[in-house]
């Protein structure tokens, strides 16, 4: 008897030590967040290290609530996705209390400059960026419909109107926009704070200070009229309204529309999609809304944040600098369709001519707004529905950016901002 | 079975226990967290009076309009579900061929689910091709089509319209089992009177019908007062805010993290509830529900 109990404790202490070897990280993300490229070296990860990653995708309308309560309920994954910003990771986030300090680790001083400032708080660095931020909403155009009407890309607001016209004219709806998706169509607003802040330099800095609104911003109304005027005048088409964004490759390539709001990812999606339509006949051209030639460029995308909760932070440093690893970055750059880089100084890019031409033609770039200015991200989908009424004439320009200016100021006082308060 | 049989009063205590800790409780807190400033922004809960109310009845939200378009919901649909329900229910319990076959197709879209009926729609009313378009198109009615979601002026009635297709199914329903509850010797006297069919219905049905119609009533107005699937599926409170109801005002206020005003949406919504409630049933009981 006593031999069979020493043999049943001997199992059950060899079957304690098997799972103390395999420690297993908890990976909390959206929809969209972990690529299958990820994965494959998440198992290579763990076949080096004995470390298992589990990866817990969310649908992305749940993504932030669920993520919220479960910082807020102390009951996060070993590392939780976030979209960084700044502002965010300290108004929503709080990562100085929720989020490990990664400043120490090797891969640190490999991130880009401009990802590092929006992923760090006084210049501890809390994140890891995990998609390329590089890509930019401008104008996706058909090269063939320019050329066969013999139009050139704009370089202001009146020649653009020159352009739609010529479309227009010629049969087709000059751009093919999607509002009933309820995220794309304020592009055109939020996107264009680059033009704001040329105009009105500073005014970024005095919206963080309180010390104005968007609705003392001339600029900022000029948008939103332009906006409105391009729809009144017919550009946007007849069906703007039930548009959804997953047709827009199908609208262009198709010839029945001849441009689109799109990021450098659109050409290759095209192509996918519609094999006969060239990635290379399309070309891309800032919006120009407000004669804007600023390059509106968001270093914010989806990152990494170990929980300062964890009881596995170990093993989570060391996937983040698995990762981080210049032949898995690389990897990953070229196993993801849509990267074309990554925010790290040690990788090689992977630009067509045709997008590093779109870059370079525009050498001076700003932030936008839903970045640099805070409360603007956390309200995108009411500032669609804000501009929805303006386009349908039930709200003027003044009273939209009225109640952005109200509802940045509700969540500025949910958060205690020094700034409200 | 002994009648005189009598349960302890402690055997009630379980489900009082669940009904209390499920319930009640939850219901409770959430009207006490109206009155502070909870939110995603900070662990910490401060009591704040009646701020959050002032900002729900303010004129510069859209709070009112919500609140505007609830009762606007309820009111229509309810009165268009009982109409049509009470005129389907009349027509279909009579002797018409297929009878069955009828009722049944009457009820089917009330077993569909909300999302899957707002889905439905959506495709049956986009204005470029959608099925309700072309067919208005194709029969030379041209100027009948319309931007039946994404139009402010037409959105809401559109919403309205999708939800009493779905609703008034189960109403039939309800109606047919009180008509057929009413004797027939009531209808037999009368076409010995002479009646024609207009009084009998309005003065046999209609009248020995009321206490049904009381009980749909109730039905609709609570199930409008806190509408959300339809209006969500079929226009998400849009376009802009033309569509906007209670209940999916309290949804966003979530979404955005301030979940003190989404609980001060909703305890308002319990509070109107529970007065309509009471006076309807205060209607039932005083007014008729024992006839039938």
């Amino acid at each position: 008897m006593k031999r069979i109990l020493a043999c049943l404790l001997a199992a059950l202490l060899l079957g304690t030590a098997a799972v103390a070897e395999g420690t297993t990280i908890t990976y909390m993300a959206s929809q969209d967040w972990v690529q299958d490229a990820e994965m494959e070296l998440g198992e290579k990860f763990e076949q080096e290290t004995g470390i298992h990653v589990d990866y817990q995708i969310i649908p992305s309308d749940q993504y932030n609530n669920m993520l919220m309560n479960k910082l807020n309920s102390g009951e996060c994954t070993d590392i939780f996705g976030s979209q960084a910003g700044q502002f965010d990771i300290v108004t929503q986030l709080n990562v100085e209390k929720n989020a490990v300090d990664l400043s120490g680790e090797a891969w640190a001083e490999t991130v880009d400059p401009l990802a590092f400032a929006e992923t760090s708080v006084d210049g501890k660095l809390y994140g890891q960026p995990v998609q390329d931020v590089s890509a930019v909403w401008a104008v996706a155009y058909n090269k063939q419909v320019f050329d066969k009407l013999g139009l050139s890309v704009p370089t202001n607001y009146e020649e653009f109107k020159a352009v739609c016209e010529a479309i227009k004219a010629d049969g087709m709806t000059p751009i093919y926009e999607a509002v009933s998706d309820g995220w794309h169509h304020q592009l055109w607003f939020c996107e264009l704070g680059v033009a704001i802040e040329h105009a009105e330099p500073g005014t970024a800095e005095k919206l963080n200070n309180n010390e104005m609104g968007f609705a003392d911003s001339a600029t900022a109304a000029q948008l939103v009229d332009q906006i409105k005027e391009m729809v009144d005048l017919g550009y946007w088409g007849d069906d703007y309204m039930s548009n959804e964004y997953a047709n827009a490759a199908k609208a262009i390539a198709s010839g029945e529309c001849a441009m689109t709001v799109a990021n450098q990812g659109f050409p290759t999606e095209i192509n996918a999609a519609f094999p006969d339509f060239p990635a290379e006949d399309i070309g891309f051209f800032v919006m120009p809304l407000c004669d804007n030639q600023v390059l509106n460029m968001n270093p914010v995308g989806p990152t990494r944040f170990i929980y300062s909760g964890s009881a596995n932070i170990d093993a989570a440093k060391q996937y983040l600098a698995f990762i981080a690893e210049p032949e898995n970055l690389q990897y990953l750059i070229d196993n993801v369709p849509k990267f074309n880089t990554l925010p790290f100084t040690t990788v090689t890019d992977a630009y067509s001519d045709e997008i590093s031409g779109f870059y370079a033609a525009y050498p001076d770039h700003g932030t936008v707004y839903q970045t640099s200015v805070k409360y603007v991200n956390p309200q995108w989908m009411e500032i669609g529905k804000e501009l929805t009424a303006v386009l349908l004439g039930d709200e003027t320009t003044e009273q939209m950016l009225k109640n952005i200016d109200r509802n940045r100021a509700d969540q500025a006082a949910a958060a205690q901002d020094p700034a409200w308060n | 079975m002994n009648k005189n049989r009598m349960y302890p009063t402690w055997f009630i205590f379980g489900a009082l226990l669940l009904y209390v800790v499920l319930y009640v409780l939850p219901s409770v807190m959430g009207i006490g967290y109206s009155f502070t400033d909870w939110s995603v922004y900070s662990q910490d809960v401060h009591f704040v009076g009646l701020k959050n109310f002032q900002t729900v009845f303010s004129a510069d939200y859209n709070y009112n309009r919500m609140l505007g378009n609830t009762f606007l919901f309820t009111i229509v649909t309810t009165l268009a579900k009982n109409v049509i329900g009470l005129a389907l229910a009349v027509l279909l319990t009579k002797k018409v061929k297929l009878l069955n076959f009828h009722r049944a197709v009457m009820y089917l879209p009330c077993v569909l689910s909300a999302l899957i009926v707002g889905m439905i729609f959506k495709a049956v009313l986009n204005p470029k091709i959608g099925l309700l378009n072309t067919a208005l198109r194709a029969i030379g009615l041209d100027a009948l089509a319309k931007n039946w979601l994404t139009d402010s002026k037409i959105a809401f009635n559109s919403v309205m319209a999708v939800d009493i297709w779905k609703g008034m199914g189960y109403i039939m329903t309800i109606l047919i089992a009180g008509i057929m509850s009413i004797s027939p010797t009531y209808y037999e006297a009368a076409e010995i009177d002479g009646g024609n069919a207009w009084q009998c219905f309005r003065h046999i049905t209609l009248p020995l019908l009321t206490p049904t119609l009381t009980v749909t009533t109730v039905l609709n107005v609570i199930y409008g007062l806190k509408v959300f699937d339809t209006v969500y599926a079929l226009t998400n409170g849009g376009p802009g805010y033309a569509t906007e109801v209670l209940y999916t005002g309290v949804y966003k206020e979530f979404g955005l993290g301030r979940y003190a005003v989404g609980t001060t949406l909703s305890s308002i919504m319990t509070v109107v509830m529970l007065i309509v409630g009471y006076f309807m049933i205060k209607h039932m009981v005083q007014g008729g529900g024992g006839e039938a």
